[in-house]
């Protein structure tokens, strides 16, 4: 980025300029240019700078030339900020897609070093156009004339796991870091929910494959379909000694509200997002069997303090990060040491690809997160898929589908996953949308728009249906029920068009949602943070007015993809068949939804006209 | 008064998962919790007899309090 004035960017855009490169496939040839940005979206980067370019787009389908993979990072990526590490990865959808068939706007968030890697080539972002004949992968690379970008052979790299292809790059590159897809993505004929693999500096120390993932919307697949199975970031570290007002912002994230409830059970915290697994089943609101808990006792058997009498549990976290909210789980070694790494243990994929198939073993999670971390694959969309089929084979014991698997067959799961990300199941590697309606029972497939839910009942967060790029990450409604007990029509109102969907602000400015997961990026901490770091004057409200007009764009690019309003709802099951068994108070009667929907589209209606 | 407290994850560490108290009439959620001395940053969700309330609420003889962490995403 390149600052002309250190005026206030939401009021003068064009005198911040970005470097973008695009690249041309099919010829092979590129586009080096400095953009000036458009607005404060812009300057901020990630999806509000990427959605503007996609919505210049008409695409009709996800595999053509010319849905771009827009890869690109945010404000706040390689710089001081804890948690300045994300890199976003942009397109049209190959899994999201309206009933028209046609595909969303998608965006996905990694974490792993890659991001501040690119951010110190010079480049902000990288397009890439068409699709390339030969598999090849992409090197960005600092150099004294500014960043440059090539394009390399890859047939070395096909068929290698995620972690594989990572270990086989950085023999060949220094000081760089990587993404990568997998199996999945190359399979992408037959899975569309291929993921990003993005490496850690934990990963390429240890040679452990500790890999963060931008797993959702099948960018990874998108990827795979343009023949480009990876991007290499080559540069030097660039951080020098932290700003004051920065470091003041780093110390509130680590000892404030934001994250202490994140932070290893040793140091005080609450052990990551691990513990939501204690919380919920508080309210026999953990999903268990494709979403429909039984109010037993079933999921406490991957209850942290259940998992960790058999396993070794090491609390580590991503570069300069002091939040330390991962939960690597090893084999314990005779001497009480951490053997074998097994798997990253996070509510979402531990719930998916445990409970809710009905599997109570560590191991056998571990297992399956293994499988779909390897392959490539989003473990959310592939959870829920697979419960699908479980499901549906419990209904169906006479005529199952593919291998007759049931809830908690784990050989028979464990086949399915591993299938699924070699490209040998298109039934699941489509999709849970596309397998119910070929199937004819869609009332128990548990996804939104096409895009499966994580593991937050649907029955605790109505705010699912206004998500725009999947359900908790995209509207931070999910905790409302459970956490703030609030049932209350205007409530729900107030916080989907207003407070909750600030949480996307995160996937433009280049942090983490830790970093602020309730207040979102337009606080005080953040002002400093760019004040700090790059001479901007902006206030909260501008930052809010941004975040808020980002995601508008993003319901407005929905509708312009064939999304009717009837689509904005919950899995049918939900109000067909209320599950008494989850003690939170019901909200998802048809008469609340009917008026949620009533209210929200009012509010959202009027503002999208605005904006237009 | 009797009250029962329940605790639940982190909150559970060192401390007990549940148990009878005496609490003197007119005791608040909140007097509880610092009677307690759990950390305030891991007490979000108050429930008593499975309704949310605040920290102010006052506890009746009998009442089940359930102090529980916050969610979070991920």
């Amino acid at each position: 980025m390149r600052f002309l004035t250190d005026n206030n960017p939401a009021l003068e855009p064009g005198s911040v300029l970005y470097t973008r490169c695009t690249v041309d496939l099919e010829t092979g040839g590129q586009d080096m240019a400095e953009v000036p940005c458009r607005n404060l979206e812009d300057v901020l980067g990630g999806f509000g700078r990427s959605f503007q370019m996609l919505a210049e787009r008409d695409i009709r389908d996800a595999y053509v030339e010319e849905n771009p993979l827009i890869v690109n990072i945010g404000l706040l990526t390689g710089s001081h900020a804890m948690t300045g590490m994300r890199s976003y990865f942009s397109a049209y959808s190959p899994i999201k897609a309206s009933k028209k068939g046609w595909p969303a706007a998608m965006w996905s968030a990694a974490s792993g070093k890659f991001g501040a890697k690119l951010k110190w080539t010079g480049l902000d972002e990288l397009v890439i156009e068409k699709r390339s004949a030969q598999p090849v992968y992409i090197v960005i690379r600092e150099t004294a004339d500014g960043p440059e970008v090539t394009l390399q052979p890859a047939d070395h790299l096909l068929g290698l796991t995620t972690h594989e292809k990572i270990m086989a790059l950085q023999e060949q590159y220094d000081d760089a870091h990587f993404a990568a897809i997998g199996p999945a993505g190359e399979n992408w004929q037959n899975v569309y929910a291929g993921a990003v693999a993005v490496s850690t500096e934990n990963q390429l120390k240890s040679k452990q494959d500790k890999v963060r993932f931008a797993g959702r919307g099948g960018m990874g697949s998108l990827m795979g379909y343009k023949n480009v199975l990876a991007l290499v970031a080559q540069s030097r570290d660039q951080l020098g000694r932290t700003p004051e007002p920065v470091k003041k912002a780093n110390l509130n994230v680590i000892k404030g509200g934001g994250s202490a409830r994140l932070q290893p059970i040793k140091r005080g915290g609450g052990g990551g997002t691990w513990a939501a697994y204690d919380v919920l089943q508080a309210f026999h609101a953990v999903p268990v069997n494709n979403f429909r808990p039984q109010g037993s006792d079933l999921p406490e058997r991957l209850f942290r303090s259940r998992v960790e009498q058999e396993y070794e549990i090491k609390s580590e976290a991503c570069y300069r990060c002091g939040i330390t909210c991962h939960n690597n789980i090893h084999e314990r070694n005779a001497d009480g040491s951490p053997g074998t790494f097994l798997a990253k243990f996070d509510y979402e994929p531990l719930n998916l690809l445990g409970t809710n198939l009905g599997l109570h073993e560590a191991a056998q999670a571990a297992a399956l997160i293994h499988l779909c971390d390897n392959y490539g694959m989003d473990a959310i969309t592939t959870g829920v898929t697979v419960s699908y089929v479980l499901s549906y084979n419990q209904r169906h014991p006479e005529k199952p589908l593919l291998n007759g698997a049931h809830f908690g067959d784990f050989d028979k799961i464990h086949d399915l996953v591993k299938r699924a990300g070699l490209g040998q199941l298109p039934e699941i590697g489509q999709g849970v949308k596309r397998l119910s309606e070929s199937t004819g029972e869609t009332d128990y497939a548990y996804h939104v728009k096409g895009l499966e839910l994580p593991a937050y009942q649907p029955e605790t967060n109505p705010g699912y249906a206004w998500a725009i790029a999947g359900g908790h990450m995209s509207m931070g409604t999910y905790g409302m029920l459970a956490r703030e007990g609030k049932t209350d029509l205007g409530s729900w109102i107030d916080a989907i068009t207003r407070d909750k969907l600030q949480i996307v602000g995160f996937d433009m400015i280049g942090l983490c949602k830790f970093f602020d997961i309730v207040n979102g990026i337009g606080t005080d901490m953040v002002v400093d943070c760019l004040a700090a770091e790059h001479g901007l004057k902006v206030t909260r409200e501008e930052l809010q007015a941004a975040v808020k007009r980002a995601f508008l764009r993003g319901l407005i690019l929905e509708q312009r993809q064939g999304y009717g309003k009837q689509e904005y709802c919950l899995p049918a099951e939900v109000t067909a068949k209320p599950n008494r068994n989850i003690t939170l108070p019901g909200l998802t009667t048809p008469e609340f939804l009917a008026e949620l929907e009533q209210g929200v589209w009012d509010i959202f209606d009027r503002e999208m006209q605005e904006l237009l | 008064m009797k009250i029962t407290v329940k605790l639940f994850a982190v909150l559970r560490i060192g401390r007990f998962t549940e148990k009878e108290l005496d609490v003197p009439f007119g005791s608040t959620v909140e007097d509880v919790v610092m009677g307690l001395a759990l950390p305030p940053e891991h007490v979000d969700i108050l429930l008593v007899n499975g309704r949310h309330v605040d920290k102010e609420y006052l506890l009746q003889d009998g009442d089940l309090l359930s102090l529980l962490p916050m969610v979070e995403g991920g």
